[in-house]
């Protein structure tokens, strides 16, 4: 199995093979295609790619919220806490849903209901999931939002999402997120939206949680500064298939595909270049990630790729080595 | 900024302000003061960038430097001109120098127009170019020019990526020859690999094209590797104007030094024990409130009795200009 285990301990969630497909107007397309990884308790994992490389598509699958049709499971299995998660019932998974797994997605505006207070919203998911009265429930939900860092919880309990910032509304998801005390977050680019300043204390808050709670993070992003401040692990993704998975020192200092090579040089990075005069041309990874109905049986950056050979467009590389792998026929060889 | 060029744009004092509903009826209007006395030099070919959190009022700024917002007072000079005193055929006339290219490729391109066609039409609108024959040659030229196809001009926007959409907006931009270009977020909207494709095709346009750009951005990354010089901006107001490298190397203002923090970086490592001390806290407040004396006090790690009193002014510290009672 080519999944890691980090330490060789028993992981909390076990991904293996998992493939998704949809089907488009260009046929079926397999949107994920044989993604394996494994996630410890109290540990962060990054998952790291350009839009459409599979990356949101792997969150909703573990929340089994794959919209059905057009898509669907062909294939793997998702290990939680003994059980294969990608074969529950759709009961099993609503129960599952929220206590076990709980997700932080990009937009907390439209995440959370514009009709309904945003206190009562978390006592609802509190109610859903314990056995509480109403009442507890509200209290927990104002004791939740100030381990948020929400100023004055009491009143804004009560308020609409409308009336809350977009940097309140995310602590607000978090509280809502952490109530049923999850064992696994997925958070989906949960600052994508927000100022810099205001990433920066929700970074913070996600650090504090973890530490507070030991909850397993699976962060999905695009951004290689979020990987290098939160990530314990990464996995890059391209088009459907992890290409590249270690330690994240490992993966930033020795990228070994030339994809993640090409994305982290292709960043504007501050204070890379002397800021005197003008910083030098960014490199570029030429191209556009192909359509997923137009990839054929090679690698699927290989037309994007400066290091190809005429065997990278005839057989897709698998993804080798445990520590630090790589599915690159170039670069195989240093994988470990 | 060399004394000796005369500006291609010279902003002035420059004021926008909102209307807002009446909270009651009869009751006076309340105004958002988006902009506050914003003033600002763009030497030709050279790139401002104007930086800041949403709010911060640095679209309204350009957008009201090219009078596509109402100002509510100041002067705009281009060329020496006052845009915002130019009867309404000068200003259509002075369009054509210029031009803007926005954030989000996928709604400021016309679904239903054919690429070739939606570079074309300034051409038409401003009669650049006699012929029809040599406005086809202009926009096959142009395509040529932001790397795409001479095949892709009977193609539909929605048949292009992001990146390739950006490029359809930046021919349209160029199309009539402008001398400024505001680039409202041009690659906030992109994936980094193409985003990198983009800022490169900008820069050598503008070494091409003699271009100058008013960049509004509120990536730094992206800010230090295309702007000279970088105006920072604060609920309406300029808080720090400076040189790439003296911004870069020596904020003076708090709030930029917070931006400098928090933006990301490969350097600031989970495995090396970081942890963020965010010295900012909470949010910028509402910009129809705003709070007497500096605007950022309520947040700056260094405010003291002064800063809520009385709103600082721009003054030059080393080589930047601050607004802020204690700079660094």
């Amino acid at each position: 199995m080519s999944a890691v285990s980090p330490d060789g301990a028993t992981p909390l969630l076990q991904v293996e093979d998992l493939h998704v497909a949809f089907d488009t107007r260009q046929g079926a397309v397999t949107a994920l295609d044989g993604v394996s990884f494994s996630l410890a308790a109290g540990e962060t994992l990054g998952i790291v790619g350009e839009s459409g490389c599979g990356k949101s598509i792997t969150a909703l699958a573990l929340m089994g919220l794959i919209p059905a049709p057009p898509g669907r499971l062909t294939g793997g299995r998702i290990d939680f806490a003994g059980r294969d998660i990608a074969r529950l019932a759709e009961s099993e998974l609503r129960r599952l849903r929220g206590r076990d797994i709980a997700m932080i997605f990009q937009e907390p505006m439209t995440s959370l209901n514009p009709v309904f207070p945003v206190g009562a919203q978390i006592a609802e998911a509190i109610l859903l999931h314990r056995e509480i009265d109403r009442q507890a429930a509200r209290r927990e939900a104002v004791a939740l939002l100030r381990t948020v860092g929400i100023p004055d919880a009491e009143r804004r309990a009560t308020a609409y999402p409308h009336e809350l910032s977009g940097g309140m509304r995310q602590r607000v998801m978090i509280a809502m997120a952490i109530s049923c005390r999850p064992k696994v977050l997925i958070a989906d680019e949960p600052t994508t939206a927000l100022d810099v300043t205001v990433q920066a204390q929700i970074f913070e808050l996600m650090r504090r949680i973890q530490d507070e709670f030991g909850v397993a993070l699976m962060l999905i992003t695009h951004d290689m500064g979020a990987i290098a401040e939160m990530a314990d692990r990464v996995a890059v993704m391209y088009a459907g298939r992890i290409v590249e998975q270690g330690l994240a020192d490992d993966v930033l200092d020795r990228p070994l595909h030339p994809y993640t090579r090409g994305l982290i040089d292709c960043i504007p990075v501050l204070g890379k270049a002397a800021p005197d005069g003008r910083p030098p041309a960014l490199s570029e990874i030429p191209g556009v990630v192909p359509p997923l109905h137009l990839i054929g049986d090679g690698c699927a950056f290989a037309d994007r790729c400066s290091l190809a050979e005429p065997r990278c467009r005839r057989e897709r590389p698998p993804l080798t080595g445990r520590r630090h792998g790589v599915a690159c026929h170039v670069t195989a060889a240093q994988a470990t | 900024m060399s004394a000796t060029v005369q500006p291609i744009l010279d902003v002035r004092d420059l004021a926008v302000r909102f209307a807002l509903p009446r909270p009651r009826l009869f009751a006076p209007r309340p105004h958002l003061e988006a902009v506050r006395g914003v003033s600002f030099a763009l030497a030709p070919g050279r790139t401002l960038g104007l930086v800041g959190e949403s709010g911060s009022g640095k679209t309204t700024t350009a957008m009201a430097a090219i009078r596509l917002t109402r100002a509510a007072g100041g002067r705009v000079l281009f060329d020496g001109t006052d845009l915002l005193t130019l009867p309404p055929e000068a200003m259509r006339r002075a369009r054509r120098h210029l031009q803007i290219v926005f954030q989000d490729p996928y709604s400021s391109l016309n679904p239903r127009e054919r690429v070739g066609a939606i570079v074309r039409e300034p051409l038409d609108l401003m009669a650049v170019g006699a012929a029809s024959r040599e406005r086809d040659e202009r926009v096959r030229e142009l395509f040529r020019l932001v790397g795409l196809r001479d095949d892709q001009m009977a193609l539909f926007p929605h048949q292009f990526s992001g990146g390739q959409r950006q490029r359809v907006s930046i021919a349209r931009a160029l199309a009539t020859h402008p001398r400024l270009v505001v680039c409202d977020e041009p690659v906030s909207a992109l994936d980094v690999a193409i985003q990198a494709q983009i800022l490169n095709l900008l820069r050598r346009l503008q070494d091409e094209l003699g271009l100058s750009y008013l960049f509004i951005s509120h990536d730094l990354g992206v800010v230090q590797f295309l702007c000279d010089d970088i105006a920072v901006m604060y609920l309406g107001r300029i808080v720090e104007h400076a040189g790439r490298a003296a911004l870069f190397r020596t904020p003076r203002h708090p709030y930029t030094a917070a931006l400098l923090a928090a933006a990301p970086s490969l350097a600031r490592r989970k495995s090396a024990g970081y942890r963020r001390d965010a010295v900012v806290r909470g949010d910028p407040p509402s910009p129809v409130a705003i709070p007497p004396g500096c605007a950022f006090a309520a947040r700056c790690p260094r405010a003291a009795a002064p800063c809520r009193d009385t709103a600082p002014e721009l003054r030059p510290v080393g080589d930047s200009q601050v607004a802020c009672h204690f700079p660094l």
